[in-house]
């Protein structure tokens, strides 16, 4: 039979050995079958490994696979919207939007002296998003007048860029704690996230999904261009907004709680056009997830260094991981053609 | 009377269009009259720039009239939701975009879009509509192919199909033959005569492809700046030499006796040629092109096989012939 048919199955299988795989390592190994006994029965062999699991590394490989959807889905909705292979989240600012905001909070609270020691995750979490959302509004505000998607996607990174000086700006004249710490959050983290924050990281995602589920449909025809799209009776200016609120959601949430997490966004979508072979959404965004996911979490295992008790940031995992595949992607095979 | 009118799928009336450019209005179509006829091939022929592809924009209501109306039906073309407008109207456009991923039966059920439910999933009637427009096409073999392996005729006909698997009862075609070689050409007009005829659907082609259009145009639409726009059948439009219009100067002709686009002036048949008629037309064709004036002497031409006597001189090729006349004239 087709053997296409095995693939989910066969993802998710992978999915779930990589899951196990992030829960056992880290500076404790703990052996594979304990983590399956403990998770399912709920006890286990030492305290210690039960504090581990549940209070530390089941919330980060939860992130994980939160955050590997979120980016996965939010870049397979811009390179379809704007008929680009090298679109993601970065490009129309909402990376940098968030960046903007934490930047503001922790720079220009240590240049302007207001204290520190107010800054948590919370705070830094909300900063993000309201950072994400200012640079969104402003695209949004850009895209209600402008008729085509290429000039969004050049405005789009005009102000990425222009946040970026910003941010340059507000670092040359902040304090030393400030910026480390600023350099840390950008860094990207997965782990740092206690229960409460997990939960609403993980609603952030369903509900930045649900405006994909309705559109599938439209996002299919607009693999044929705006002109074709409409022609066929799609309404592209509210697809643009439908685009614009769940990759804001999505993307602006994530790098909120986690930090930039580089390349998932434009590699996974390529990735699973390559896996599936197809084109066609209905296979092409489920596909995107279940590659995201197994991704973030291997690239979240890889970081865990055997022995050290540090970790490395995964925003350079990714980047490590990620720009050979982009490259790869050039050089092997002509991108416009098999996108 | 009335029940041998042919049906008019659409019409445009007093239709005034034009865009808007540095706070200037530039008027781009004046008081524009138009009659699109069920089971008919419309070929609208016209020198670029004149508003053509503007036109196309405002049929598929993408541009709004400044004046005048369009009427699909008999409705106002506004009065159309976007959905009702793409079940009716559906578009080849002249740009190509194409997903390699997607096989050539994937594209053609896109032309299902706006039949389907929100998941965009196909029926048993959708597949069997996707079946025949890939059938009509010719193109079944290549279902599973995809969009990057095949050629470009195979790709503007898996265009076409999926314009058909939207069944609107209009289709409208900007230059759809423009990419392609010439047997695709006839191909792709002859397939488009048959989808007019057969189904019964009005098919509108934007071209400049004279020869095809004249060999398979049920009705022409002729565009010109500053001047009404023509609509007749090609035939009628050429013994009344309203044709020319396509040709503006002095320079060029459209043919009667030949169908086809002739330079005036360099065909005063200052010579004689004798024998086989249809050699003859190209031997007076080869001396127009090589500029050769007058010749004092007549020029008989042989069939089986090929010669031409000139000055009790035989000459086996055209070729030979004119190198000759050449080097004499010097």
């Amino acid at each position: 039979m087709n053997p296409k048919r095995y693939l989910f199955p066969i993802g998710l299988l992978i999915l779930a050995l990589s899951f196990l795989l992030n829960l056992g390592l880290g500076s404790v190994m703990i052996p594979f079958g304990e983590i399956v006994s403990g998770l399912f029965s709920g006890e286990w062999a030492k305290s210690s490994w039960e504090q581990i699991i549940l209070n530390y590394r089941l919330p980060k490989a939860l992130v994980a696979i939160f955050a590997g959807i979120g980016l996965s889905l939010s870049g397979l909705q811009m390179q379809t919207f704007f008929r680009n292979p090298l679109a993601g989240p970065f490009v129309l600012g909402i990376s940098s939007g968030a960046g903007l905001g934490v930047a503001i909070l922790i720079l220009a609270g240590s240049a302007f002296g207001f204290a520190l020691s107010g800054i948590n995750s919370w705070a830094i979490a909300v900063a993000g998003v309201l950072g994400a959302g200012l640079v969104l509004s402003g695209v949004s505000l850009v895209a209600w007048r402008v008729k085509d998607s290429m000039t969004l996607l050049i405005v789009g990174l005009m102000f990425g860029s222009a946040v970026s000086a910003v941010i340059s700006i507000l670092s040359y004249f902040s304090g030393a704690d400030a910026l480390k710490l600023f350099t840390v959050w950008s860094m990207g983290s997965l782990g740092a996230l206690g229960w409460s924050q997990v939960g609403i990281l993980g609603i952030l995602i369903l509900l930045g999904s649900i405006p994909i589920l309705g559109s599938i449909k439209s996002y299919n025809a607009l693999l044929l261009g705006e002109a074709y799209a409409k022609s066929m009776g799609i309404q592209t200016g509210k697809m643009r907004w439908i685009m614009i609120g769940s990759t804001g959601i999505l993307a602006g949430g994530i790098t909120a709680f986690c930090g930039p997490v580089a390349f998932v966004g434009i590699a996974v979508p390529h990735l699973a056009r390559i896996v599936w072979k197809s084109s066609d959404h209905r296979v092409l965004f489920p596909g995107s997830a279940l590659i995201g996911a197994i991704l973030l979490l291997l690239c979240d295992a890889a970081g865990q260094l055997p022995g050290i008790a540090s970790t490395l940031p995964i925003n350079a995992v990714t980047s490590l991981v990620g720009a050979p595949i982009v490259i790869g992607l050039i050089l092997k095979r002509n991108f416009s053609r098999d996108f | 009377m009335a029940a041998n009118q042919p049906h008019i799928a659409l019409e445009g009336k007093g239709l005034s269009l034009g865009y808007f450019h540095n706070k200037t209005k530039k008027e781009i179509l004046h008081d524009l009259n138009f009659q699109l006829f069920k089971g008919e091939l419309t070929c609208l022929l016209g020198p670029n720039g004149v508003g053509k592809s503007t036109l196309i924009k405002a049929i598929l209501g993408q541009v709004k009239p400044w004046s005048g109306e369009i009427f699909l039906e008999n409705q106002p073309i506004q009065s159309f939701g976007v959905d009702e407008l793409a079940r009716s109207i559906s578009v080849v456009l002249t740009d190509p975009v194409f997903p390699g991923n997607m096989t050539v039966g994937q594209l053609v059920a896109l032309g299902r879009t706006p039949h389907t439910g929100w998941m965009g999933k196909l029926n048993a009637q959708d597949l069997e509509i996707v079946e025949k427009a890939l059938s009509d096409t010719k193109i079944t073999n290549l279902k599973d192919d995809r969009l990057s392996e095949i050629s470009d005729g195979q790709r503007q006909k898996a265009m076409i199909a999926r314009a058909l698997a939207q069944d609107g009862q209009l289709i409208i075609l900007d230059e759809p033959t423009a990419h392609l070689d010439l047997v695709n050409r006839f191909e792709v007009m002859h397939l488009l005569q048959d989808i007019a005829h057969q189904q019964r659907r009005s098919v509108l082609v934007v071209t400049h492809d004279l020869d095809i259009a004249v060999e398979t145009a049920d009705r022409f639409w002729l565009m010109n700046c500053g001047i009404p726009l023509t609509a007749g059948r090609p035939e009628d439009l050429i013994i009344s030499g309203e044709i020319d219009q396509l040709l503006p100067g002095k320079k060029y002709r459209f043919s009667v006796e030949r169908g086809k686009i002739e330079a005036i002036g360099h065909n005063l048949k200052s010579w004689k040629i004798e024998g086989d008629s249809p050699l003859a037309f190209w031997v007076e064709k080869a001396l127009i092109k090589a500029g050769i004036g007058s010749l004092l002497e007549p020029i008989f031409v042989e069939k089986e096989p090929f010669s031409i006597l000139y000055n009790q001189m035989n000459f086996n090729s055209l070729s030979a012939f004119i190198h000759f006349l050449k080097s004499e004239l010097k």
